[in-house]
C-alpha cells in the first residue's frame, strides 16, 4: 500500500518538526521510541504484502529490496531507540539531538524506497549531514574533530557519486538515449557495451560508495567517528545508514553489471580485499575495544565488497551477511556502549570479568563476538561460507587464499583481544546494580534475529532473500 | 563560453598561489558567480522555476552566501591574514600546473571534438583535481573547507555542462538545501574546531579513556 511506504517517511519527519516545539519536545524519547515502533511496524507489514509499482510520480517503489531492509533497519532502528532512551539522562541527550535522529530515520527510510538515483543520493546526503551532529558530544573536543572528519569524507564520497552519476547521464546521451536515473527505466537504456563515460561513472560512483562504507583507501575517518560518537550514534552509523548505503550499492550492480561486470569485479575485488588487509593489521594492533569494533565493521565491509563482486552463486551468502552483519554490529556497539559508561575506559586491558561484573553486557559481548567471527548457527556464518564457496567455484583463488589467510589472523587477534574481557578475574571490585532482562529485550530480539539467520529461515522471509539476491546478480539458495 | 571557462580556471587556479584566506573566499565567490552566468548563457531563457533555484543556488548560496558565511567567523577570530591553500613551495605550483595539462590532455582523449563540450570537461577536471590537491596536502579546517567547496563547485560545473536527466523541481531544492546545510555546517566547524584540526590522539589509535 502506497500510504504505509509513505509512513515511513512521513511520520519521523513529522516527529522530528514536532520535537522541535518546546512543549512537545519535553517528551522527545518517547516520540522517539513510539516513532521507531510505528515504522517498524509498518515496514514488517509491508515485507508481507505484495510488491509496490513506482509511485509518487515514479520516484519511490516498493520493490523486494525495499521489503527486505526496511524492516531490518527500523528494527534495528526501534532497538537503538530504546538504549537511547534509557540513555537521555546519563549522557544528556538534547531535543535537538533528537530532531536529528528523527531526521536521520527518515532520510534513512527514503533511502531504502527510492526509485531515482538522485533522489536516493539527496536522501544519504542528508542522513550524513544529521549524523555529523549526532557524532559530537558536547564535553569532547576530539568528538568534534571527528565529526569533522566524518562530514568531509562522506561530502567528498557522496561528491564522487554524484560526479559518478553525472558521467552516467553522459553515456546514456552519447549512446544516443534519453537520460533518466529512474531505476526502473535504466535497465532499458543501458544497454550495449560500456563506452567511456558508461565506465568512468560505474567507477567513481562504486568509489564514492565505498568511502561511504569505510572501504579502503578512504576508510580514516570511520574509526575515529565509531570511536568517538556516542554508542546509540555508532550503532546508527554502522548498522542504519551502512545498510542504505549497501542497498544503493546494490541498486548500481543491478543495473550495471551486465555491461560493466570486469570493472565492477575487479574494483570491488580489490577494494574488499585491501579494506580486509588493511582492518586486519589494525585489529592486531589495537587496545581500544570500541575501535577494535570499528576496525571489524571494515572488515565486514571488505567481505560485502568481496562478495557483491562475484555476483552469482555468492548474492544469496552476502545478503545473509549484510543483514546478519547488521544485528551483530547493533548488539556489539550498544554494548560497547554500556561497558564503557561502567567502566569509564575503552582500554581492553583494563577491563576483566565482564560476565561477572556485567552479565547481560558480558553475554551480548561473547555471542556478538562469536557472531562477529564468523561462528555458526548464526546467519554470518552460512553468507561467509557462502561467498568464500563463490570465490572458489569462480576461480578467484588468489582472494580466496588471502581472504583466508586475512580472516583466520583477524579472528585470532579479536578473540585474544575481547576474549580476556568476558572471562578472567575482574581487575577491580565493583558492586553494580543489577541489569534487567527487560532492559536487554531489544538486543535479545537482535540475537534472535541472527539464530533465525543461521538456523531455519522461514520460507516467506527466504523467498524475499531469493528474489533480492538474483537482483543483485546470482541464484538463490533453495530451501530443503 | 569558453573565456567564461577559461575565466573559472583562473578563478580556481590564482588563489593557489597567494596565501590569504580573503582571496581564497573572493575566489570562491568568482566561482559561484561565474557559474551562475555559465548557467544563464546555456538557458537565457529563465522562465521556469527549477531555472530561478539553479540561479539561486549558484549566486545566493555558492556565490554570496559560503564566502560571507566564513569571512564572517574568520573576521572574528581574527584570523591571520596569511593561509596557504596549499604548501607554498615549487614543486605545489608545478603539481598544481601539471594537474591543469593532464585535465586538459583528459578531455582532448574522452571529447573528441574539440569546442565547448571539450572544453567545459577540461575546466570541470581541473578544478575537481585541483579540489583535491587543496584536501591532500592539507590539514587545517579552513582550508579543507576551501578543498571540499572547490570539489563541490567543480561537480556543479560538470553538470551544467552535460545533458540533464529530467529532474523534478523537488530534486532540485533538495540539492540546493544540502548546499545550504553543508555550508552552514561548516560554519559552525569553522568556528569551534581549532585551528590546525589534527587530533591530539593518534590517528590510528585514539584515546582509550
Amino acid at each position: 500500500m502506497i500510504v504505509m511506504w509513505l509512513l515511513l517517511v512521513g511520520v519521523p519527519a513529522l516527529a522530528a518538526l514536532a520535537v522541535l516545539l518546546p512543549r512537545v519536545g519535553r517528551h522527545a524519547p518517547v516520540i522517539l521510541t513510539t516513532t521507531a515502533v510505528i515504522t517498524s511496524a509498518v515496514a514488517l507489514i509491508q515485507a508481507a504484502l505484495p510488491t509496490t509499482e513506482p509511485f509518487f510520480n515514479g520516484y519511490l517503489r516498493g520493490d523486494a529490496t525495499a521489503q527486505l531492509f526496511t524492516p531490518a533497519v527500523n528494527i534495528i532502528y526501534l532497538g537503538i531507540a530504546i538504549y537511547l532512551r534509557a540513555r537521555v539522562a546519563a549522557e544528556g541527550l538534547s531535543r535537538r539531538f533528537m530532531v536529528f535522529a528523527l531526521a536521520f530515520l527518515a532520510a534513512s527510510n527514503l533511502a531504502l524506497i527510492g526509485n531515482h538515483l538522485l533522489l536516493i543520493w539527496i536522501a544519504i546526503e542528508a542522513t550524513a549531514l544529521s549524523a555529523a551532529l549526532l557524532i559530537v558530544r558536547p564535553d569532547s573536543p576530539a568528538s568534534r574533530i571527528a565529526s569533522w572528519r566524518y562530514l568531509l569524507f562522506s561530502s567528498v564520497g557522496l561528491g564522487l557519486v554524484l560526479l559518478g552519476m553525472s558521467c552516467l547521464t553522459r553515456s546514456m546521451y552519447v549512446d544516443g538515449q534519453s537520460p533518466t536515473l529512474f531505476l526502473d527505466q535504466m535497465g532499458d537504456v543501458v544497454k550495449g557495451p560500456a563506452n567511456a563515460w558508461r565506465q568512468i561513472g560505474v567507477g567513481l560512483v562504486l568509489l564514492g560508495l565505498a568511502t561511504k562504507l569505510g572501504l579502503a583507501p578512504m576508510y580514516s575517518w570511520l574509526p575515529e567517528a565509531y570511536d568517538e560518537a556516542p554508542a546509540g550514534v555508532t550503532a546508527l552509523l554502522g548498522a542504519v545508514q551502512f545498510n542504505c548505503v549497501v542497498v544503493f550499492m546494490f541498486h548500481i550492480v543491478h543495473v550495471y553489471r551486465a555491461g560493466s561486470g570486469d570493472l565492477i569485479t575487479g574494483e570491488l575485488l580489490a577494494i574488499g580485499l585491501a579494506s580486509v588487509a588493511v582492518s586486519t593489521a589494525s585489529i592486531v594492533a589495537t587496545r581500544n575495544f570500541k575501535r577494535l569494533l570499528a576496525y571489524a565493521s571494515i572488515n565486514h565491509a571488505g567481505v560485502i565488497a568481496i562478495g557483491l563482486a562475484l555476483g552469482h552463486g555468492a548474492s544469496y551468502g552476502l545478503l545473509l551477511y549484510v543483514l546478519s552483519n547488521a544485528f551483530i554490529k547493533a548488539i556489539l556497539f550498544l554494548t560497547a556502549g554500556k561497558i564503557e559508561s561502567h567502566y569509564g575506559t575503552k582500554d581492553t586491558k583494563a577491563i576483566a570479568g565482564l560476565i561477572r561484573d556485567l552479565p547481560y553486557s558480558g553475554m551480548f559481548l561473547m555471542v556478538g563476538t562469536f557472531a562477529l567471527l564468523g561462528f555458526p548457527p548464526f546467519g554470518s556464518f552460512l553468507g561467509e561460507l557462502l561467498i568464500l564457496s563463490a570465490l572458489v567455484t569462480s576461480g578467484q583463488m588468489f582472494v580466496f587464499a588471502a581472504f583466508c589467510m586475512l580472516i583466520t589472523v583477524s579472528f585470532v587477534a579479536t578473540g585474544r583481544t575481547i576474549f580476556p574481557m568476558i572471562w578472567g578475574e575482574p581487575k577491580q571490585e565493583r558492586t553494580w546494580p543489577r541489569q534487567s532482562a527487560l532492559a536487554a529485550l531489544h538486543k535479545l530480539i537482535f540475537l534472535g534475529v541472527l539464530l533465525v539467520l543461521g538456523i531455519y529461515i522461514p520460507p516467506q522471509l527466504n523467498s524475499l532473500i531469493e528474489r533480492v539476491a538474483s537482483s543483485v546478480g546470482g541464484a538463490g539458495l533453495k530451501t530443503p | 563560453m569558453s573565456p567564461l571557462l577559461i575565466g573559472y580556471l583562473g578563478v580556481i587556479l590564482v588563489p593557489l598561489f597567494v596565501a590569504s584566506w580573503r582571496l581564497s573566499l573572493v575566489g570562491l565567490m568568482g566561482q559561484g558567480l561565474l557559474l551562475a552566468w555559465i548557467s544563464y548563457r546555456l538557458d537565457p531563457a529563465v522562465d521556469t522555476v527549477d531555472v530561478w533555484v539553479s540561479l539561486v543556488d549558484f549566486v545566493v548560496v555558492r556565490g554570496l552566501g559560503a564566502p560571507i558565511a566564513l569571512y564572517a567567523v574568520l573576521r572574528a577570530q581574527r584570523a591571520s591574514a596569511r593561509n596557504d591553500v596549499m604548501p607554498p613551495n615549487l614543486m605545489s605550483w608545478t603539481l598544481a600546473i601539471v594537474l591543469v595539462l593532464v585535465a586538459f590532455r583528459f578531455a582532448d582523449l574522452i571529447v573528441k571534438a574539440p569546442g565547448d563540450d571539450q572544453t567545459f570537461v577540461a575546466v570541470a577536471t581541473a578544478a575537481l583535481l585541483l579540489g583535491f590537491l587543496v584536501l591532500a596536502t592539507q590539514t587545517g579546517p579552513f582550508s579543507q573547507m576551501m578543498g571540499a567547496l572547490r570539489i563541490e563547485n567543480a561537480i556543479a560545473l560538470f553538470e551544467l555542462g552535460g545533458p540533464h536527466d529530467q529532474e523534478g523541481l523537488g530534486l532540485r531544492i533538495g540539492q540546493t538545501s544540502l548546499v545550504v546545510t553543508t555550508i552552514l555546517l561548516f560554519r559552525w566547524y569553522l568556528h569551534t574546531l581549532p585551528r590546525q584540526a589534527a587530533a591530539k590522539a593518534s590517528a590510528v589509535e585514539g584515546p582509550t579513556s
